[in-house]
């Protein structure tokens, strides 16, 4: 009875709701005037690509044509995709790259935050220092780490053969086996600041009392932290995260300017990949399939992205 | 009894908290390591001569350091600094430019999302935050076309254009939040008071969101100097691209002046980085007000 009588009240409402919103719209329609810009600017430069990048992915574009040109080829595109022999290599380089640049810088910069959370002598210092890298351009810091991995002059060789691990100098980014792990070593020196600065935020969120309470009940620091610390942390932890992945996902300079996806494809991730489709064969047709793919893709990240962002907001109204 | 047992017991929590302490402090100090390591070595690089930077063993200290690689760079009479400078100054002008339009822009909607509760605000709002999650390059296609269309390639409205799109969403959220943590009683009073509600926006709400703005245009800044695909592409004419590029260029024509590509990258990093130390507090703030909220 009652949840039949409370499922009834919405439809109720919402039939005359059809006029009345319109004449909602109208009496907020000054509102809009201040959201107007922001709309304006960002359907041109966004909805529109969206829509021309769907349209390109069903056509062929030959290199000696114009775009103008192009041969519409219907899924074949998609097909090609999904049967070649690198779009695998890739796809698994893309998740090895992200899963690791995300879960390492994570706990990384969690670790950093926790560390830094007590007060003390230099730790603003100590903060600054931590946070530099993410701060300077992601072009220096691929050439900063490509003179460090020289594969004659770099210094992490010189310092492996002065300790007597190597007799020669390895070779990282030449080499199939180390390329991606040496690039996700540059990607995460970047991000795990971002992490780092989401979770100190977050921890001083978390109340005092609770931690003085359960130190009075005899818990140590580890139950401490994961009982009383890490659950306030999960919103936070939740939105960095999916920062993160995504930051990741769609991360193009590091790979294009240390190795150009080299060697063998070894170091190649979706956008790198993509990128060279489009610009380096002039493949528009697949290229745009590829970006296609990668929406769709995105849009499953964004469901979960806007889903915890959310939740935040709610549970903001609900205090 | 029950004294002796009372002070061990508090000795032993003391002992424990420390093992956590040493292994943060141990952590912290690989921590800094890993980060300071490579700028040192960049630094160190910088003012190494060619021939010093290229040995085996390298020299850990350099034995003859030297500017020369700086003084190049700087130096408008040589074509290696003229370059340099030149694209010193287009990131200047390209960063500031979407720095003040992005503020413009984003303020008014940051409060409209804030404060009104117009229909479709909630939609419109996550509208916003979804940009985030598209990469780059699935736009750069359709935008280069698009800016033939509208005449810009090889001109700094492009990039302006473009930064400004793909800075909004983040810049309207990190204002939200500090617009969320204004009372709006304030503003209530004002217009109790006679202020209409753009006098109430303008004269109340600014003032006090002045912290928001400034942390907004850094992030609008720094992000705009650091931007490489969009400049990588739109732009061709050596005259104007912008320092990510540029660096690129310089580094593709010299491949083994290692001293004064790391010199470049020092360069390239001051301005971001003493205006994020300088204004590191309300930009630190305005990141986690967003995300983190009580």
């Amino acid at each position: 009875m009652t949840t039949a009588s409370g499922r009834a009240e919405p439809s109720r409402t919402s039939k005359p709701a059809e006029p009345g919103a319109l004449r909602l719209i109208w009496q907020h329609r000054v509102d809009y005037a201040y959201v107007l810009p922001s709309i304006v600017v960002m359907m041109i430069v966004i909805a529109y690509p969206i829509y021309y990048t769907i349209d390109l992915s069903f056509f062929k574009t030959p290199p000696s044509l114009q775009l103008r040109d192009k041969i519409f080829v219907g899924m074949e595109n998609y097909g090609a995709i999904l049967q070649s022999d690198v779009f695998w290599r890739v796809t698994w380089n893309t998740v090895v790259w992200t899963v690791a640049s995300t879960v390492i810088a994570f706990a990384l910069g969690f670790g950093a935050a926790l560390a830094l959370h007590r007060d003390f002598i230099g730790r603003g210092v100590l903060r600054a220092i931590l946070i530099i890298p993410w701060v300077i351009s992601a072009v220096a810091a691929s050439y900063i780490w490509k003179w460090i991995y020289h594969s004659d002059f770099g210094v992490i060789g010189a310092v492996l053969v002065e300790l007597g691990i190597t007799s020669r100098p390895p070779n990282f980014i030449d080499n199939v086996n180390t390329v991606l792990p040496a690039l996700i070593v540059v990607n995460i020196w970047r991000e795990f600041p971002f992490a780092m600065i989401m979770l100190m935020a977050g921890l001083q969120t978390v109340p005092d009392q609770l931690l003085r309470a359960a130190k009075v009940d005899g818990a140590n620091a580890w139950q401490r932290f994961w009982h009383v610390t890490f659950p306030h942390l999960r919103n936070v932890s939740t939105v960095t995260i999916l920062l993160l992945a995504v930051a990741n996902f769609n991360s193009f300079i590091i790979p294009w300017i240390m190795t150009g996806g080299g060697p063998s494809n070894a170091s190649h991730i979706w956008i790198t990949h993509i990128y060279e489709l489009a610009f380096g064969r002039q493949r528009w047709g697949v290229a745009s399939a590829y970006s296609v793919l990668l929406f769709l893709i995105l849009m499953t990240l964004g469901y979960f992205y806007v889903r915890a962002l959310g939740g935040n907001e709610s549970k903001d109204r609900g205090t | 009894m029950s004294t002796t047992s009372e002070t061990l017991a508090p000795r032993r929590g003391r002992r424990r908290i420390d093992g956590w302490r040493w292994a943060g402090r141990v952590f912290l100090l690989l921590m800094i390591i890993y980060t300071a390591a490579p700028m040192a070595w960049m630094l160190l690089t910088s003012i190494k001569s060619g021939f010093a930077a290229m040995q085996f063993p390298p020299q850990w200290w350099p034995e003859e350091p030297t500017l020369a690689s700086y003084a190049k760079l700087l130096d408008p009479q040589n074509s290696v600094g003229a370059d340099f400078l030149r694209f010193f100054w287009n990131s200047l002008f390209v960063s500031t430019m979407t720095t003040i339009l992005a503020v413009v822009v984003a303020v008014p909607a940051a409060y409209a999302f804030s404060r009104f509760s117009f229909p479709g605000r909630k939609f419109l709002f996550f509208a916003v935050l979804l940009r985030n999650m598209f990469p780059a390059v699935i736009f750069l296609v359709p935008l280069f076309i698009l800016m033939r269309v509208l005449g810009l390639v090889n001109t700094h409205g492009s990039l302006i254009l473009t930064y400004l799109t793909f800075g909004l969403p983040l810049a309207i959220w990190l204002l939200k939040g500090f617009y969320d943590n204004i009372p709006v009683q304030l503003e209530q009073a004002a217009r109790i008071d006679g202020a209409t509600r753009f006098q109430a926006f303008l004269l109340i709400v600014m003032p006090l969101s002045v912290p928001g703005i400034i942390a907004t245009a850094i992030y609008s800044f720094i992000a705009a100097w650091n931007e490489y695909i969009y400049a990588y592409t739109f732009l061709s004419k050596n005259d104007q691209l912008t320092l990510p590029v540029g660096i690129q260029r310089f580094f593709s024509e010299n491949t083994t002046d290692f001293p004064g590509l790391m010199a470049a990258s020092f360069l390239m990093s001051v301005p971001v980085v003493v205006l994020f130390l300088v204004l590191q507090r309300y930009f630190v703030r305005a990141l986690t007000e967003g995300a983190v909220k009580h």
